[in-house]
Formats: C-alpha cells, sequence, structure tokens
C-alpha cells in the first residue's frame, strides 16, 4: 500500500489554474464571508417582537438625548415660575382646570398635565426622568459588566489561586443583601456630601457605584463558566503555541466568542437597573432632587392624588413598564438569535 | 485552485441541496468531468514516471542529523485530594523516561492507544505542558528548561497541528486573521504585507486564496484542517508536531490531507512528529516509528522493522489489531492477538515491566526488574525481556547479562550492570539477540 500511485483526488486541485476574478464583482462579494454575529443579526432583524421592542426602545432613548429640545418644542420646561398660578389651593392642590387633566381638557400648553401641589410640567419631568433613568441605568450596566467580564475572563482563564480569589469576592458579594446595603449607604452618603455643591452629581454617581456593586456578579459567574469551557478548546492551545501572550489571547481570542454572553447579560442588565432606580427613587434613596420617575411616583402615590388624579401616577410607571418590558422581550430576543441551537 | 466544485460548476449555494435538485433549480448543463478534470494527464509514462508524480511512503534520509533530541522525557500531573487544603496524594505518570530523536527533515511516527502518552508528548515538545523532568535538545537550547519568555522566539520553529479541525480555530476569525496571527504576534512582515503571505499559504495547502475573509464555519472539515496547516506553515517551522492530524477527518479526505503534509515536508524540509493511532497512516507516512504504551516507549525502529518483524508483544498485538485484506481475499485467517484486561492506571503503574499485567510471556523477571530499551538492531531498540519475533520468543530473558541479574531477576553479586543503556538516538554497535553478544554493522 505504501507504493500508490497518484490518486486523482491528490494532484488533481493541485494542478489547476487559480481562478483570476475582480475583487469588487458580486461572486467576490459573496465569497467574503458572514461572521457569527451578522448571521444573528439578520436572525434578529426577521423576529417582529424584537423590532417593535427595539423601537420602542429607540424611542426612548431618542427622549433621553434629545430631552431638551423636545421639551424646548413642547414649550414645557424644568421650571415652574409660580406654583399658585397652576395649583389650586383650596382644592387640595390640583391643577387648574385650564392647565388641562383632570379637571380641565387637553391642552398643548401642558400636553401631559401639570403636577399636583408644585405646578411642575408633567412632560418635562418625564423627559428628564427617563434620560436619568437612562443614564443611570446604561452607566452602571456599563461598569457592572466590565467588572464582570474582566473578573471572570481573569478567573476563569488563570484559574488557580487567581480563580480562589476573585471566586470568593463574588460569593461575598452575592450573600450581601442588596436593599439593605444601599439603605444603608444612601443616609452615610446624604450625611457625608450633603453640603457639596455638586451634590446632585455625587448623588447620581454614588447611586452607579451601588447599582455596579452589587450587579456585576452574575456577568462574572457567567464570564467564568464560559471561559472554563472555551480555555480547553484547541484554538487556545494554537494561540498558546504560536506564542500569543495571554493579554492576546483573552481579549483577541476570547473575548470575541463571548460576545453572546455579554450581550445577553447587558441586554437582561440594562432593565433590572431601570427598575432598581425607580425602586430606589421611590424609596428615597435615590436621585432625590425630584426629576425621575420613581420621584414622581412617590409623590403620586398619595390616595388624594390618586383618587382624583390618576394620570400623574400612570405616566411614569407606564414609562417604567413600556421600557423595562421591551428592554427585557429584546435580551430574550437576542439571546436567541446568537444561540446557535434554538433555530426558528 | 480552488476545493470548492459547486464553485466550479457555477452553482449558487442556495441552490445547494434537495430541494434545489426536486425544483430543479440546479443548472445541469455544466457537463465536464470533474473527475476527469483532476485525473493527472498520464499520457504514455511508463510506470515508474507516474509513481514519481504520486505520494509513495516517505523514506528515511539516513545521514539527516537529529533536530530534536528528547532525552527521558518526563511529565507527572499530580492528583489532588479533595478538600479544603488540597495536597498531592499521586502523580499521573503520562510520560515516564521517553527517549527518542526526530531527524531533520524526516518524520517519527509515535502510535499507541488511548491514554498512552502520545498527546502529552506532543503538548511537552511545544511546551503546552513544562515537562517534569528530562531534556529536549533543540539547536542547542533545552525546550524543557526554557521561560516562557525565551521560549517565544523558538516557537517559530516549533508549530502544532491540532487534532480537531472544528475546535483548532477561532470561530469568530476569519481564515485570514486566523492565519496571519502569528506573523503578527511575532512581529515578523509590516501590517500590508501579511494579507499576501496568507493567500500564497491558502495557495500551499490547496485552498483557494480569495477566501481569506471568510469564517471557519464556511468550510468542511478537511477544508478546515488544511487552515489549520496553513496556520501551522506561517512561520516556516523547522518542526512541526502533528497530534492525530487526520483521525477527525473522513477517510477519504485523511488521504488528502497526508499527501499534502508530504508534498509540505518535501517542500520545505519540515520534520515531522506524527501522532496518530491509525496504523496504515503511520506507515505511509513515517519511515520510523515509536511504539508507547503507559507512558513509555516499548518499541522504537524503522518502518520494516516494525512492520514486519516487531518483537516486543505488545507492538505484535497492535499490529494484529489492524484488519488485513489481503488475508480477506485469499481466505487465510491470521491469529489476533487478544490482550487481557485493561490498560493499568498510569497513578499506579505496575512494578517492573508495565506491560506485564497483560503479555501473556511476562515472568517473575519481569516484575522486578524494568527492562531497558535495548537497542537489538540497527535502527530498532526494544524494551522486553523476552524480546523476539512472533512465536519465537526466547524461553529466558535476554536482558540478564545487561542488568546483571538472573533468570527470576534477582540481582547476581558481583555483576555490574552496563552503566547507560538508552541513548536517544541510535548506536553503532547493538546487542544481538542470537548471539547475545555485541555485535556492529
Amino acid at each position: 500500500m505504501s507504493a500508490d500511485t497518484a490518486g486523482p483526488e491528490t494532484l488533481g486541485s493541485l494542478s489547476d489554474e487559480p481562478q483570476h476574478q475582480d475583487p469588487n464583482s458580486q461572486q467576490a462579494k459573496e465569497i467574503a464571508g458572514k461572521s457569527p454575529l451578522r448571521i444573528a443579526l439578520g436572525r434578529l432583524a426577521r423576529d417582529k417582537i424584537a423590532v417593535v421592542c427595539a423601537v420602542v426602545v429607540l424611542f426612548f432613548i431618542i427622549c433621553a438625548v434629545f430631552a431638551g429640545p423636545i421639551s424646548h418644542l413642547f414649550g414645557v420646561s424644568l421650571e415652574t415660575p409660580l406654583a399658585s398660578e397652576r395649583v389650586d389651593g383650596l382644592n387640595n392642590n390640583m391643577p387648574k382646570p385650564e392647565m388641562g387633566p383632570p379637571f380641565g381638557p387637553f391642552t398643548w400648553e401642558h400636553p401631559m398635565g401639570v403636577a399636583p401641589r408644585t405646578g411642575n410640567d408633567n412632560l418635562a419631568y418625564w423627559l428628564y426622568g427617563c434620560r436619568i433613568s437612562l443614564l443611570i441605568a446604561a452607566s452602571a450596566t456599563l461598569v457592572a459588566s466590565v467588572t464582570g467580564v474582566v473578573v471572570g475572563l481573569l478567573a476563569g482563564f488563570l484559574g488557580g489561586a487567581v480563580d480562589k480569589i476573585l471566586s470568593f469576592f463574588v460569593d461575598t458579594f452575592l450573600t450581601i443583601p442588596f436593599l439593605l446595603a444601599a439603605l444603608t449607604l444612601a443616609p452615610i452618603l446624604n450625611e457625608r456630601f450633603a453640603l457639596y455643591d455638586s451634590y446632585a452629581t455625587i448623588q447620581k454617581f454614588s447611586l452607579v457605584v451601588v447599582l455596579a456593586l452589587f450587579g456585576w456578579m452574575g456577568t462574572a459567574r457567567l464570564i467564568r463558566g464560559e471561559v472554563l469551557a472555551l480555555r480547553e478548546r484547541e484554538f487556545v492551545q494554537a494561540a498558546r503555541v504560536m506564542g500569543m501572550p495571554t493579554s492576546r489571547i483573552l481579549f483577541k481570542e476570547l473575548l470575541p466568542n463571548l460576545a453572546a454572553p455579554i450581550i445577553i447579560s447587558v441586554s437582561l442588565m440594562l432593565p433590572a437597573f431601570v427598575a432598581a432606580e425607580a425602586g430606589l427613587a421611590y424609596l428615597g434613596i435615590g436621585v432625590t432632587d425630584g426629576v425621575s420617575w420613581g420621584q414622581t411616583i412617590l409623590q403620586a402615590a398619595t390616595p388624594t392624588y390618586f383618587r382624583e388624579y390618576p394620570q400623574y401616577l400612570w405616566q411614569p410607571l407606564l414609562g417604567i413598564v413600556a421600557l423595562v418590558l421591551s428592554l427585557n422581550l429584546l435580551g430574550d430576543a437576542i439571546r436567541d438569535a446568537l444561540d446557535p441551537k434554538t433555530r426558528r | 485552485m480552488t476545493q470548492d466544485p459547486n464553485t466550479r460548476a457555477e452553482v449558487e449555494p442556495t441552490e445547494i441541496g434537495a430541494n434545489a435538485a426536486e425544483t430543479g433549480e440546479r443548472r445541469l448543463e455544466d457537463t465536464h468531468d470533474v473527475t476527469a478534470d483532476h485525473e493527472v494527464p498520464i499520457g504514455d509514462l511508463d510506470f515508474a514516471a507516474v509513481a514519481e508524480h504520486g505520494h509513495v511512503a516517505a523514506e528515511r534520509d539516513p545521514d539527516a542529523p537529529a533536530v530534536l533530541t528528547v532525552d527521558n522525557l518526563k511529565m507527572y500531573f499530580p492528583v489532588k485530594s479533595s478538600g479544603l487544603v488540597r495536597r498531592t496524594i499521586g502523580q499521573v505518570q503520562a510520560v515516564d523516561g521517553i527517549s527518542f530523536e526526530v531527524p531533520k527533515g524526516g518524520s517519527l511516527g509515535l502510535v499507541g492507544e488511548s491514554g498512552c502518552g502520545k498527546s502529552t508528548t506532543g503538548r511537552l515538545i511545544t511546551r503546552l505542558y513544562t515537562p517534569t523532568g528530562g531534556s529536549m535538545m533543540f539547536e542547542g537550547q533545552d525546550l524543557a528548561k526554557l521561560s516562557n519568555r525565551e521560549m517565544k522566539p523558538l516557537r517559530r520553529d516549533v508549530q502544532m497541528i491540532f487534532q480537531d479541525p472544528y475546535t483548532s480555530l477561532n470561530p469568530r476569525h476569519t481564515v485570514g486573521t486566523i492565519v496571519g496571527a502569528p506573523l503578527e504576534v511575532h512581529n515578523i512582515v509590516p501590517k500590508k504585507q501579511v494579507i499576501p503571505r496568507v493567500k500564497e499559504l491558502l495557495e500551499v495547502v490547496g485552498l483557494n486564496p480569495e477566501h481569506y475573509n471568510r469564517y471557519p464555519n464556511e468550510f468542511s472539515g478537511g477544508q478546515r484542517q488544511r487552515i489549520g496547516i496553513a496556520r501551522a506553515l506561517t512561520l516556516n517551522p523547522k518542526i512541526l508536531v502533528a497530534d492525530e492530524p487526520v483521525s477527525a477527518l473522513d477517510v477519504s479526505i485523511q488521504a488528502q490531507v497526508v499527501n499534502l503534509l508530504q508534498d509540505i515536508q518535501r517542500e520545505f524540509d519540515v520534520a515531522f512528529l506524527f501522532i496518530a493511532h491509525d496504523l496504515a497512516i503511520v506507515r505511509h507516512f513515517c519511515p520510523e516509528i515509536a511504539v508507547m504504551y503507559l507512558g513509555k516507549i516499548v518499541e522504537i525502529g524503522d518502518r520494516e522493522t516494525i512492520y514486519s518483524h516487531p518483537h516486543h508483544p505488545y507492538t505484535q498485538a497492535l499490529l494484529s489489531a489492524v484488519p488485513d485484506v489481503k488475508q480477506a481475499a485469499v481466505g487465510g485467517r491470521r491469529e489476533r492477538i487478544r490482550l487481557e484486561g485493561d490498560v493499568p492506571s498510569p497513578i499506579n503503574p505496575p512494578s517492573g515491566c508495565r506491560f506485564r499485567t497483560r503479555c501473556q510471556f511476562a515472568q517473575e523477571i519481569c516484575a522486578k526488574v524494568e527492562p531497558p530499551l535495548l537497542q537489538i538492531g540497527k535502527r530498532h531498540k526494544v524494551a522486553c525481556h523476552f524480546a523476539g519475533e512472533l512465536g519465537a520468543h526466547p524461553a529466558t530473558p535476554v536482558t540478564t547479562e545487561i542488568l546483571g541479574v538472573d533468570d527470576q531477576g534477582s540481582a547476581v553479586p558481583g555483576a555490574t550492570p552496563a552503566a547507560r543503556l538508552s541513548i536517544p538516538g541510535y548506536e553503532k554497535t547493538w546487542y544481538d539477540l542470537d548471539t547475545k553478544q555485541t555485535a556492529g554493522a
């Protein structure tokens, strides 16, 4: 068997001429491959629920980014010249009929009405509340996912003592009850920074820190598990054989393969943080200067206002529910699209 | 040049498959014969000339110097106890003192059953593991002692082809990135020249160079293995460790890939350490073969000796397990040597000879004294007290004089065992089994 002559399958393919072709031709474009992420994106675009959710999310993002121009367009602002011009002190501080609901008809001056007692414009507060909500949720997500990814990568890839120490921190943070820690931290921070000029900024910053501090562990665990599985794949060993430095292996070889779990954890973390931010604001330990959906809910949730003026409560609630729901559904759709095992 | 017949037949990728055939969408007017296309124009050449075109079994260059010399290489993996304080309670002796040489531009085959330490040996040479002991001399440097930093420049010369083409390519990188990565890591060529070099390499391994920006998932198993080979060739290595490079492939593709490896060896003068369990492929590819059992080399020699005159009972059993078409055709039945029992645990290997628990010739000496890897021919070494051809195993141990023991394995007073019994390569003189004398060429 050792003296076999050339089989047709061995030499023929090496002997024919390479086909020259124009790199801009249709055929050449088809040769350019599709990355797995682009295939997933194509699948996502065919998912109707995902598209609707993406449109809703986009709407909220536009509201948040262009809160200033939009409120200017409607001629509303956060400033209230004089509360008594808008609210009726003799009628439980309810808005006057000419300000719109609940006692008057719809008016373009205040499309979503005004708040009882303070007379603030609801639309302006809703738009800026959306901005605060998304800003805090997005930055907390960013901080938490970057921390989680780095911790997970290091723990999973380096293993040994590094893994033990990092996993210990993950477990420790998981044992601390989030709400209790947040409730404890808020008065301490308030006391400490109450007299600073930039108190509002510090407050938002500390809110991001608190949210991120108790949000990174899930991602870290997820990424660590994925890395443990990927580490044994032969392409990582091939990278080692060619002498690739560890940092390059981590960020150029492993990280692209972790795109799916990272996107999933981000898309599920974001709505959780939006809800948590509103919840904390309602408890009085979030943003306390009033421009926040949670704060509006806190003010609206009194029996009198709710009986007479339920729209005041529904507006921020609807924003939170729509945003969280569409973010969650979008996250699920992204996970389905990225998972090659789900075929629909 | 393309491997994909669809490209040539101008079949749109979406048309491929049963649906296209049913709806008649596939254009069938393309009539050229793919097989004839691939056929080598033989014409009126004689057989010898045709054979020259083909892939014959690789031959050994007898004067080639060793490019890699492995001496007494050991790899013990610790076994940790469970619990808070994880103490080492044992060691898996995956590779326990093996020695061999890989000649320059030649190839050494490493065969053995699963778990015998073949792959570990390959990973030791590429320094995916740090050896517990021994040395691996490569160009005057001991790969076993180098730190990872010192190892980096040498990694250009020692590359590896992996077993499974489905996990050895990063699914998120294009072929161009995968094949070009070694160039970037070692900063060999400017960034602009990476793509031309990648295209050149893809052409060498028989792939369409225009496919450099495709992803691995768009290729078949054989094509993926070619990509893996191209990556290993990127740095012009001097030695390639091929860890079962064809065992994950379809049989029809195995021949293509093995022949490609032979072409590469001839063209670039690369030395191969060819790890495999398919004896037929090793026979075709490697002029020299080492048989491993439980972390040790039991027999090493050139192809003819190992396949025609094996002296170790394990090699004989291994070869008898290979189905033989010729014998089936003539109706004769060959005696099949069946090994009893399982491979012993490498954590606690048997004393003396490791094969003795399954060996039909085992006697008391086998449990007491470990047989040395004794050179018994010009290029033939065997580690057995009762080394002999099949059916002609001696009744008394052949190694007693060298080891200074009696037939039961007890030390003979006054006798001095030979100091150094095994060197990585071959010596000019050897111990002749028939005459029990040192013989020479």
